[in-house]
């Protein structure tokens, strides 16, 4: 129909992603526009950028056959030998307008493709091709831009050498659009304008434009995510035009504030407060002293049915010593206690009789003197506060607690194990030398506004010795005094900076969108390694300190750091399409249908690459026989193997703090809690925002249900979200934004198995399958057995 | 071992090409292919060619492929964007399933739309509400996209 040559106009809007041919330096690139190879046209430089923005339009003479071809070069390069290539699009003409009609508008975007020479090229290219016959009509949808869009450009020659121009001057290492913000927007509101057009640009989508500065991209599972350049910070939400800059911030500033609370909310067994407090619970009654063990210094909720009491009760009128003890006096004048009989010393009195009662099932109660535990672990001290109460000093790592090291958190034999355990191991593990706090103090002095760049200046510069010190955290130009407010806001901002995917060092898990992973793409930046040993060193911190970071990884990662071995499990938090692939080849016969070899190929900046498995892999076939060897392979290379390097950079920095042999006393859940801290969980949110399939709220299983987790305590109730989502994570905005592998997915209870099973988990869709228990003890039972006794993460 | 086995499903194809639809790589990068299916004689799609573009993630076959239409068509489960909602595509993707295979399955969601797992509503709703009309959309559409 159209063989008429018609006048067609190209805009060349912008290009994005470009490939980085030099480490330490952007390039300065500009477009070569052709049409049939007799005209061509070219834009102006831009300057420094990955991310060239020209909006540039021009005109052209084309038929329907008529091949647009647009190339884009390195202004700084091109009179060297490839001319600093950096891609090519070819067009039919035809394939986007349809020059039959009146006119017509079309915006594409095009993977910017290789030449000949066979340079690497990454990066999308966004063009506007539209044509208008009747000539005068087109200004109405096109609003103002396509008035320069119908003059000729004026910039047809090179004029690409007097490259002064002053719009982008990308001043720092975020690949920034930025700068263009505004320009961006028009383009924006073209592109938008342009009806029918399936492909969008990153500054919009099927909604409209995006507010000035933010970006869309998707990352390598295909999510959909929001860059915004102004703050630079990423989310997953899409920003509104409505929303003033000003009005976002406020939502920005607002969930990092809950995110805050939630923050310093957090605790662990067996710490809490640095000092006891004494006005705090003091239940004298006559002369006998109650104290209740768990009182104090741990996030039990009044409902956690914790019932044991130590009772320190003093009988008057003192009397002899016991045989073959002995009173002496320090040089201070204090009385100490020599027991000759097991040659130890104590403070205490072993005339003060100390009684440990314990309240039993049938709430009888048994009393045991507090001698017969035995001396206190070395280093530890038993002293009374001016109320007599008693409270234990451990000068190693120079904390108190309302804890008596030597007992189990409770004597209570209801309380379960894993509780006991977690306990012991926190007090066993701070009573360690190697985690005692070095005479000293170790200063950090960080802006709060580049707390990432200040902070790894500081903590690298230092030796792993000197941050053993005292930590001293001041925020520039702030007052304050760290006694573990600073450190604790440290902490928080911190994590929140470092392992922002912005960095590209780390990577929201394909899992949920908020447990992190290494991203094994992080060589982008030629100091990754670095960061890494900063970060394992940043986290040994915390650890040592007793500060929580707000950071969440995947299962499989706390797992590494404890030298375990990933298993196929691990790659359901991972990744669980992949998962669920692996799943089928062990479960189905794979001979004829999948053709495998003992090799990985890896896309690395658009270059795929081969690795093999085990020697030789690319020409060893795997069979059915084999496939068992081939998944375990191929699991440990995709979780541990490819992101190795920066792996041993982390746990090298990491272990600088925190020796390996310690940290192996924990699981990797206890890990996880031992990192980022018990959260203070509520029921009540977690209850409304729960699905159930086979059963209904008010079923009688239901309401026994969460009765039980009503009664459990944080941890517990932090191990029941770890069984069933895989992270004991709670979204900053409640449980309303739970998600899942496949996106949002709430806490989900299935009636599923027989009322003699244990409860089953399917962290991918934080589900938990329910049996229909007959009676509220035996579902307490199982419930609290399968939630104590699953140690990893996936458990389907 | 994606490479390998897109190869061998394009050598597949070259044997013994599925009736009705067709696909290959666009250029010299196998892992992006183009497809095409005719609308079956059955359904408002008949007489029209839908062009469709595929790309292989390098994880292919533990991971579907990315197939989207870029012919436009009018369809509950085919959105604007050309994005198809299929579950094969999606959740219920197995390695044992093939480019033919799938291309199949979109042949038949041609004939078959799922309107109860609606990516576009309205179509969905006027599918459901008035099949006529819903027909007669998809027809004109197809008469001025895909023929």
């Amino acid at each position: 129909m159209a063989s008429r040559n018609s006048t067609i106009s190209v805009k060349v809007v912008a290009a994005e992603s470009l490939y980085k041919r030099d480490v330490f330096r952007q390039p300065d690139p500009f477009a070569v526009i052709t049409v049939d190879g007799s005209q061509t046209k070219t834009t102006k430089t831009a300057k420094k950028t990955l991310n060239p923005y020209w909006n540039e339009s021009f005109s052209f003479q084309a038929l329907e056959d008529s091949i647009l071809v647009i190339q884009v070069f390195d202004q700084k390069k091109f009179k060297k030998k490839d001319q600093g290539f950096l891609g090519v699009v070819n067009v039919r003409i035809g394939d986007v307008i349809d020059l039959s009609l009146n006119n017509s508008e079309e915006t594409i975007t095009r993977d910017l493709k290789k030449s000949n020479e066979n340079l690497a090229v990454t990066g999308k290219i966004i063009v506007v091709i539209s044509h208008n016959k009747s000539g005068t009509s087109n200004n109405v949808s096109n609003g103002t831009t396509s008035t320069s869009s119908r003059l000729p450009s004026s910039s047809t020659t090179n004029n690409h050498s007097n490259g002064s121009g002053s719009a982008s001057t990308a001043s720092n290492a975020v690949p920034s659009v930025a700068n263009n913000s505004s320009a961006a927007a028009t383009t924006a509101t073209t592109a938008a304008a342009a009806a029918s057009h399936r492909q969008y640009s990153s500054f919009e989508d099927q909604f409209g434009r995006l507010p000035p500065g933010w970006e869309r991209r998707t990352d390598n599972f295909g999510r959909t995510y929001y860059v915004d350049h102004n703050s630079r910070t990423t989310t997953w939400q899409r920003p509104t035009l409505d929303q003033s800059e000003t009005e976002r911030g406020q939502q920005r500033q607002d969930t990092t504030e809950a995110e805050r609370r939630q923050h310093r909310g957090r605790t662990l067994p067996g710490e809490g407060p640095t000092s006891p407090s004494p006005q705090q619970q003091n239940s004298i009654t006559s002369g006998n002293v109650t104290v209740n063990a768990t009182g104090g210094n741990s996030p039990v909720s009044p409902g956690a049915a914790v019932s044991m009491a130590a009772s320190g009760a003093t009988t008057s009128g003192l009397g002899e010593l016991p045989s073959g003890w002995e009173q002496r006096f320090t040089n201070e004048g204090r009385p100490y206690f020599v027991d000759h009989n097991t040659r130890t010393t104590t403070w205490v009195d072993p005339r003060r009789q100390q009684y440990i009662r314990t309240y039993g099932q049938n709430t009888t109660i048994q009393q045991q003197p507090v001698s017969q535990l035995g001396p206190l672990p070395s280093g530890w001290e038993m002293r009374l506060t001016n109320t007599a109460r008693v409270y234990f000093v451990d000068h190693n790592t120079k904390t108190t607690t309302w804890d008596d090291p030597r007992l189990p958190s409770s004597l209570d034999q209801n309380v379960p194990q894993y509780k006991r355990d977690f306990r012991r191991k926190v007090i066993y593990f701070r009573s360690q030398p190697a985690l005692r706090i070095l005479p000293g103090q170790c200063h950090i002095k960080v802006r709060r506004d580049h707390i990432f760049e200040d902070s790894y200046q500081e903590i690298m510069r230092q030796t792993p010795e000197d941050l053993k010190k005292r930590l001293m955290i001041k925020f520039d130009g702030e007052e304050g005094l760290d006694y573990g407010g600073v450190s604790r806001e440290f902490f928080f901002l911190l994590s929140h900076d470092m392992f922002n995917p912005f960095y590209c060092l780390f990577e929201y898990s394909s899992h949920d969108n908020y447990t992190l992973q290494i991203n094994p793409n992080s060589g982008i930046n030629p100091e990754h390694l670095n960061y890494f040993k900063f970060i394992g060193r940043v986290v040994g911190l915390g650890v040592f300190h007793r500060r929580f970071l707000d950071a969440f990884f995947v299962g499989a990662l706390y797992k590494m750091m404890l030298h375990k071995k990933v298993v196929l499990q691990d790659m359901e938090g991972v990744d669980a399409e992949f998962y669920r692939s692996l799943k089928w080849i062990l479960d189905n016969d794979i001979t004829g249908i999948l053709d495998l070899t003992f090799s990985a190929e890896e896309e690395s900046f658009g270059e795929i690459v081969e690795i093999d498995l085990k020697p030789g892999g690319k020409d060893i076939e795997v069979t059915e026989e084999n496939k068992h060897e081939y998944v375990e392979l191929i699991t440990e290379w995709r979780i541990s193997k490819r992101v190795e390097e920066q792996f041993k950079a982390f746990i090298d920095g990491f272990n600088e703090l925190i020796p390996q042999e310690l940290v192996n006393v924990f699981d990797e859940r206890e890990l996880e809690l031992l990192i980022g801290g018990l959260a203070e969980i509520d029921t009540s949110d977690w209850k409304k925002h729960t699905d159930y399939r086979g059963y209904q709220e008010n079923d009688q299983v239901i309401q026994w249900f969460w009765k039980c987790v009503n009664e459990w305590d944080s941890e517990q109730k932090a191990r029941l979200l770890q069984f069933t989502t895989g992270t004991s994570r709670i979204p900053v905005n409640g449980f309303k934004d739970l998600q899942g592998s496949d996106g949002p997915r709430r806490f989900t209870i299935e009636k599923a198995g027989e009322s003699n099973q244990l409860p089953k988990s399917h962290t991918c869709f934080n589900r938990v399958d329910l049996p229909p228990y007959t009676d509220y003890d035996s579902l307490k039972q199982k419930l609290t057995l399968a939630v104590e006794e699953t140690v990893g993460f996936g458990q389907e | 071992m994606s490479l390998k086995r897109i190869n061998k499903e394009l050598s597949d194809l070259g044997r013994d090409p599925p009736s009705s639809c067709s696909a290959g790589p666009v250029g010299d990068d196998l892992y992006h292919w183009q497809a095409s299916i005719m609308g079956p004689p059955d359904s408002p799609y008949a007489g029209g060619v839908f062009f469709l573009s595929i790309h292989f993630p390098t994880d292919y076959p533990f991971k579907p492929p990315k197939i989207a239409f870029t012919t436009k068509i009018y369809h509950p489960n085919i959105n604007s964007n050309g994005n198809i909602c299929l579950d094969i595509l999606k959740d219920q993707w197995s390695p044992a399933l093939t480019i033919s295979k799938v291309l199949l399955s979109i042949c038949s969601l041609l004939t078959d739309a799922n309107p109860d797992d609606p990516l576009v509503p309205e179509i969905a709703h006027i599918y459901k509400q008035d099949r006529k009309k819903y027909e007669a959309t998809a027809k004109e559409w197809t008469k001025k996209y895909a023929v």
